[in-house]
């Protein structure tokens, strides 16, 4: 099967790569650029483990075709944290909440978390509910996960308020 | 003043004891996407494996042609039975003294069952290759239903078995019994049920339950042939089990065989079980003289992994008119699937039960000591390699309820009623650490 040249940014770096027009972009994170923070949990779109985020909107990268992210700014879990290390909010929410338990789900849930709090900075609990919908979680039962986003919303949003 | 004395609460926070909120340590990692679980794994040279799998519940396997497979570029090999039948490989030990097919050998017992292993350079030519491999199956009437298996003409399903006369427990009664068990006094419960005020009864379906971890299981196997060792990292809730099981059927000694366990994506028991997948990826690996990855999807972790539960289950409550319970009869028939790879680390089959005992110490509930417990046919049902849906399977583990039977197979484990009721239903511990020694010894 011809290949196809395939260019994206992604966080924050530029690759490029040659992929066969079938190839998930899954397959393209986690195979080709070893990008394996993205999980594969079902392949068919039910339970958000392989969340990343595509020119600004949260898609579930085992139903995007690689060629489909050409030219695309893609972020994942690895590209939350700052330059210098520290993490990002939501990051330490999770651990200080204790929003995960295997830890499979939770690059996933933590990445559409990023994006739910840029669509609604300061969302009511049954808000991050229907936000987190399309992630799913086997261990926690999704309490510790809503208090950890609920958390790092406080947070995000306290410089801006403290300053008003 | 008081602002220099610490609260409770600070002090009990600075001790970092119990009931102080802790970080865990690996958490650092995993919000990071820095967990590294068995499909984050790459080694030079790694092939993947992947499986033809059954389509049907019960057929018979006429003939594979994986000509078609093998001429497509990348793949490296196809395995059937057949290639493991002069290595003896082609059926492996089970944690329950039972044995279960590593690849289908003439019959496919469940739908999904693993018939061809396909190995190739990468997981889209795999699943190309699975693809291309032919299998001709003669379709045989399935069992779905449990309550049907004991029939006198129910099919049978494992030829193997057919005329074997015992099982783990005891004999067996029929070509799909697994096992019977049961603890209690028969005869004093059913006095209490016979001569009760009021009679409960009640029927109760416990319906199958899969435990599916976000993960699906996998592993990769590595053979280093210059040393003879072999790795095997893979989502092994139970290491040390899959080490005997690969020792036993690969007769690589266990001192040359290094079992990982990397972080595991959830597990909830469905990863306690040896499954095909870990076999043929070894077997791949020695053949190939390369490491092999085996991950499933999430269909195939449904459809051919452990499941648990599937108890149809009858209760009886005997009680006076005051609501005092008197004893308590439990029936339970349980699924087992086509191979019996029950996994139970406390190897105490009537599980169900104990949630009963507790029930009954319950201060409130009952004081007296006349309770009793008969339970018969308890089948804790934990890890049958199975098939839900349409064609399944199934290969139970069943009992008849036969009234006034003795408490018979477990002579001095089934007290009388004593004054103190606890020690009328439980079974020692000593009894249950007994019974997992024995399991093990059968396995090995």
């Amino acid at each position: 099967m011809a290949k196809m040249h395939i260019a994206l940014r992604v966080n924050n770096r530029q690759v490029e790569t040659l992929a066969e027009p079938r190839m998930l972009l899954i397959h393209l994170l986690r195979e080709e650029l070893g990008i394996t923070g993205p999980h594969i949990g079902c392949d068919t779109s039910h339970c958000g483990a392989c969340t990343v985020d595509m020119n600004g909107k949260s898609v579930k990268s085992c139903t995007v075709f690689a060629a489909q992210a050409h030219g695309a700014e893609i972020i994942t879990i690895e590209g939350l944290a700052g330059a210098d290390g520290s993490l990002h909010p939501l990051q330490e929410a999770f651990r200080e909440h204790h929003g995960l338990q295997c830890g499979f789900c939770t690059p996933g849930m933590i990445t559409r978390a990023y994006r739910l709090l840029q669509e609604n900075p300061n969302p009511s609990e049954a808000e991050i509910r229907h936000g987190i919908a399309g992630n799913l979680c086997r261990c926690t039962g999704y309490q510790t996960i809503v208090r950890a986003i609920r958390a790092a919303a406080e947070r995000l949003n306290m410089p801006k308020e403290a300053a008003e | 003043m008081s602002a220099e004395i610490e609260s409770a609460q600070a002090r009990t926070q600075k001790l970092e004891g119990l009931g102080t909120r802790r970080k865990r340590v690996e958490d650092a990692r995993f919000t990071q996407g820095k967990g590294n679980y068995i499909d984050d794994l790459k080694l030079p040279g790694m092939l993947f494996g992947d499986f033809v799998r059954s389509p049907y519940g019960h057929a018979r396997v006429k003939s594979i042609n994986k000509e078609a497979a093998l001429e497509l570029p990348g793949v490296k090999a196809v395995l059937t039975a057949d290639d493991l039948k002069p290595l003896k490989l082609h059926w492996m030990p089970t944690l329950a003294g039972d044995v279960q097919a590593v690849l289908a050998d003439e019959k496919v017992l469940f739908q999904g069952q693993e018939v061809a292993f396909v190995v190739a350079e990468d997981r889209y030519i795999a699943a190309d290759a699975v693809d291309l491999v032919e299998v001709e199956y003669e379709e045989l009437p399935a069992l779905v239903d449990p309550t049907k298996s004991m029939a006198a003409d129910a099919p049978v399903l494992r030829d193997d078995l057919k005329d074997k006369t015992s099982g783990a427990h005891g004999p067996r009664k029929h070509h799909n019994h697994v096992f019977t068990w049961e603890v209690g006094d028969a005869e004093g419960t059913a006095r209490a049920v016979r001569d009760a005020a009021v009679v409960a009864k009640e029927r109760i379906v416990y319906q199958r339950v899969h435990p599916c971890p976000l993960e699906t299981c996998g592993c990769v196997a590595s053979m280093d042939k210059v040393n003879g060792h072999l790795t095997m990292w893979g989502t092994f809730q139970a290491p040390h089990a899959v080490r005997t099981v690969a020792s036993l059927i690969s007769g690589i000694p266990e001192h040359k065989i290094r079992i990982i366990s990397p972080d595991i994506g959830g597990g909830f028991g469905n990863k306690v079980g040896v499954y095909p997948g870990y076999i043929c990826s070894i077997v791949a690996s020695i053949v190939l003289g390369v490491p092999v990855k085996w991950v499933e999807d999430r269909m195939e972790n449904l459809q051919a992994t452990a499941f648990a539960r599937d108890y149809h289950m009858t209760g009886e409550i005997a009680a006076t008119r005051e609501g005092r319970i008197t004893g308590l009869r439990c029936h339970v028939l349980a699924d087992h699937g086509a191979f019996d790879t029950c996994a139970d680390p406390t190897k105490y089959p009537g599980r169900v039960l104990q949630h009963l005992h507790r029930l009954l110490r319950h201060p409130g509930r009952a004081r007296d000591g006349r309770r009793r417990l008969h339970q018969q046919g308890a089948g804790r049902r934990r890890i049958p390699l199975l098939v839900p849906g349409d064609g399944g399977v199934l290969f139970h583990r069943a009992d008849d309820r036969r009234p006034g039977a003795q408490a018979r197979s477990r002579p001095g484990r089934n007290p009388p009623p004593q004054p103190n009721p606890q020690r009328a239903v439980s079974l020692p511990i000593g009894a249950q650490r007994g019974i997992r020694q024995r399991r093990l010894s059968d396995c090995a």
